[in-house]
């Protein structure tokens, strides 16, 4: 066999592929009795900036008994150079090829990586789908955000982690480590007992039959498979693992920072966003241990600068407290310390100073839609005076450029909507000269993005249709007729990516078959634009006899059976129901620290659920 | 050691093989500042708006090169540390294929470099490469500085300690200029020889030492 070495000077960025980073760990295969290649079914340097990767890659390697390695996709210089030169697919670490691996764990971050996966499948030497590999191949895992509606690829997978990963991994490792040194190991047999595991959703354990109109009949379980998988949650996180080093890459990749998590879960409940409700309920980790967790950080990696990660820096309810703690050490060592999707105001001055808030957080708001009425909808509690009272602020202290991003296609929408994109542009360029501490001799640029609403599984907005992409590229349009200012650059989503990406999120069994067509044809890091090829895929449903706007552009009854169904994420598919019925009526949902709304996350009797208000 | 300005300048010497040689120029400043910042050493920092450490480096070695004589120099804010301390901190967070091997006070100045010397790992015969080296001249297409391309010969500037047959093909020891008037990449030298050849000739490229013009090690 030739070795990987050969090939590194023939490509773009060979540091991508050599390993040997700072941080890397190195274990003695012989010493071990479970290895893990954990993919990430991307480039290098979108893989290597992923918060969970880390997270699960220490926790791994902090047991003596399983040595856990890096892999990604390769670039399609590198994938052309693999092929002629029958080089498998490899781990960075020990550069063995994957089918040396007991595990190859693949980690569901977006619909669009899909083929990836099937791509990396084939590169390591292995049939893709599971029904076709056996004892002598690895068991194929996956988990992330996607985990939640996996049907679309669940005939290549051999199991499904739901929810949170640090102990349900570790357990399904170690039963089949269990296996193996009892000499009882087979693969039917283990996924039959992993299956037993909460968290665990092994596909091949449900059939799935259809209605005549193509609608899902019923999901049964055998072997003793639980009829409903629930996902996991980490109960307490200030006693959870959390890495303590990331492997430091030697090229810039995506996010080339240190990154403490602070909290997991959101109490916002914005109807179109999924995390917003698969991570409930929300679980604070302590100033104490997010100080700690950041030094040894910075320290073991020599970042410059380390982001607070959650999906709303401003909801950690003791902010306040933590800020200054860090700074003591973070100045003092010039280490930056970088807050996203921060709300500028309710900074004291002080802070506000120290932090240099405004030239952290830059001047970037997501009000996702263009009037109140429909952000009442979308229950994105983003209001005009907000943004305005922000954006008084940086004009006056200088800044002349503001960032919006909003949504097209979200449920109830009308012309007047979309129009009301332009109009709020148009207001901040006003308020802009009207504003007397303006920066002189500057124009004021306000970059709007407009991205394609894909409704998602475990959402109010999960029975929705998407708009057709006549429809989008009509609102699109109606958009940039509005716009009468150069000062608003407008940039619009291919809808034809989001199209795709609709069918897949809410995609049921039926669609493996498509998947595997569609990699055949050439299909394989769809999530970028330059290898994205939407007739292909559109080829590939033909072939299948399947229709996409089934999955895209249907409403689904409140009754049918949804392809995940038999997952259980905490929140109630009434709670649901009731957020989808107030949408249409445009009423708000006070978040979860105002008032409990009831969605069913209490059931596990942790963090907001259970604070005392 | 002296101070002015408020630092000392550290030169190390350190070598870059192995998986390292795949790490490019640029990647190799950012994950040296990192290690200068995980070492516990009293690093300076630049003054102004984004604070940075200072460090700068002798002479780029081209991707896939290996090296036993990388020079780097950095700035520390006091002496309390001795050049071995530096030394084994510096080693304590480097990752896999770079060592540090020597601290120093810098004494030339990067602009005083003026040679290089190299191991060259040939897939040609000894006898080709013999005849490839007894040429009148070798022309070489160079890039310009100001844009597009010109010839050079590098003949003049061959200075070359040995040649030897091994198992794959041949070894050359040989220095090149590299200074700020005249730099002869080991690269353009493989180029030319697979022209001589006509057919592609692989080389493994080890860079043994840094001379300033005078022919002396660069301090």
């Amino acid at each position: 066999m030739a070795n990987p070495d050969e090939l590194f000077l023939k490509v773009q960025k060979p540091s991508r592929y050599t390993g040997g980073e700072l941080n890397s760990v190195m274990k003695d295969k012989t010493a071990v009795d479970v290895r893990f290649a954990f993919c990430f079914p991307d480039l290098y340097e979108v893989g290597m900036s992923h918060l969970g990767m880390k997270i699960l890659y220490g926790l791994f390697n902090h047991q003596p008994w399983l040595w856990c390695e890096r892999v990604f996709a390769p670039d399609t210089d590198m994938e052309a150079l693999m092929r002629e030169n029958h080089i498998p697919l490899w781990g960075l670490e020990s550069r063995d090829p994957l089918s040396a691996f007991d595990f190859i764990g693949f980690t569901l971050q977006y619909e669009m990586s899909f083929t990836a996966i099937l791509n990396m499948l084939d590169l390591a030497g292995l049939p893709i789908r599971s029904a076709d590999r056996d004892e002598s191949h690895p068991i194929v895992v996956a988990g992330g955000p996607c985990a939640c509606n996996p049907e679309p690829i669940a005939d290549f997978v051999d199991l499904f982690f739901l929810g949170e990963g640090e102990e349900v991994d570790l357990e399904v490792l170690e039963l089949y480590r269990e296996m193996k040194r009892a000499g009882c190991y087979t693969k039917a047999e283990f996924l039959r007992r992993a299956a037993q595991i909460e968290g665990v959703y092994v596909p091949s354990l449900y059939e799935v039959t259809y209605n005549e109109d193509g609608t899902i009949g019923a999901v049964t379980p055998k072997d003793g498979a639980p009829s409903v998988v629930r996902k996991r949650i980490i109960r307490d996180l200030d006693h959870c693992y959390y890495p303590d080093y990331f492997v430091v890459p030697f090229s810039d990749i995506v996010f080339d920072r240190a990154q403490s998590e602070i909290f997991r879960g959101c109490i916002r409940g914005c109807r179109f966003c999924q995390a917003g409700f698969i991570y409930r309920p929300v679980r604070e980790k302590s100033p104490e241990v997010i100080n700690k967790q950041s030094h040894d950080l910075c320290a073991s990696t020599g970042y410059e600068e380390f982001s607070l990660s959650s999906l709303s820096t401003s909801d950690y309810t003791r902010l306040e407290e933590l800020l200054p703690r860090l700074l003591e050490w973070s100045e003092k060592e010039h280490t930056n310390i970088s807050l996203p999707s921060l709300r500028v105001d309710g900074f004291s001055e002080e802070l506000a100073a120290r932090l240099n808030v405004l030239r952290r957080a830059g001047l970037t708001f997501a009000p996702e839609a263009g009037t109140q009425r429909l952000r009442d909808a979308i229950n994105k509690n983003v209001t005009e005076e907000e943004i305005f009272r922000t954006t008084g602020k940086a004009f006056s202290a200088g800044w002349s450029a503001v960032k919006l991003y909003f949504m097209l296609g979200l449920p109830t929408e009308t012309l007047e909507d979309v129009a009301g994109i332009a109009h709020l542009g148009q207001k901040i360029v006003n308020s802009f000269y009207q504003n007397p501490d303006r920066p002189k001799g500057k124009g004021v640029t306000i970059s709007i993005s407009c991205s394609c609403f894909v409704p998602k599984p475990f959402t109010p907005f999960q029975w929705e249709p998407q708009d057709t992409a006549e429809q989008l590229a009509e609102k699109q349009q109606h958009l940039r007729d509005n716009v009468t200012t150069k000062k608003i650059s407008l940039s619009t989503h291919d809808n034809k990516v989001s199209f795709i990406e609709a069918v897949l999120a809410r995609g049921d069994r039926r669609l493996c078959a498509v998947l595997e067509e569609v990699w055949r044809g050439g299909s394989r890091l769809d999530a970028w634009s330059e290898y994205f090829d939407y007739d292909r895929w559109m080829k590939a449903f033909a072939q299948c006899g399947l229709d996409p706007a089934f999955y895209a552009n249907r409403r689904r009854p409140y009754e049918e059976v949804l392809p995940w169904d038999h997952l259980d994420y905490g929140v109630t598919k009434e709670f649901l129901i009731r957020e989808n019925k107030k949408a249409y009526a445009a009423q708000t949902t006070l978040n979860c620290r105002q008032q409990c709304q009831g969605c069913g996350a209490a059931c596990w009797k942790e963090g907001v659920c259970v604070e005392r208000r | 050691m002296s101070v002015a300005n408020g630092f000392y300048t550290i030169r190390l010497v350190f070598s870059k093989t192995g998986r390292a040689r795949y790490i490019s120029h640029l990647d190799l400043n950012r994950t040296m500042t990192r290690v200068l910042r995980r070492a516990g050493i009293p690093l300076w920092y630049t003054e102004g708006f984004n604070r940075h450490p200072y460090i700068t480096f002798a002479a780029p070695l081209s991707l896939g090169s290996e090296s036993l004589c990388e020079r780097m120099d950095f700035r520390l804010t006091d002496d309390s540390l001795t050049m071995e301390e530096i030394v084994d901190r510096i080693n304590a967070s480097m990752p896999e294929g770079l060592r540090a091997l020597k601290a120093s006070e810098a004494i030339h100045k990067v602009c005083l470099l003026g040679f290089a010397a190299y191991r060259m790992q040939l897939s040609c015969t000894a006898e080709e490469l013999s005849a490839f080296l007894a040429q009148e001249t070798i022309a070489v297409e160079k890039k310009a500085k100001k844009g597009g391309t010109k010839t050079l010969d590098i003949k003049p500037y061959l200075d070359v300690a040995a040649v030897q047959a091994t198992e794959n093909g041949c070894e050359l020891t040989v220095t090149l200029p590299c200074s700020n008037d005249v730099t002869v990449n080991p690269a353009l030298l493989t180029s030319a020889l697979s022209a001589f050849c006509g057919r592609e000739i692989t080389a493994s490229v080890l860079r043994l030492e840094l001379y300033d013009l005078q022919r002396r090690v660069f301090v």
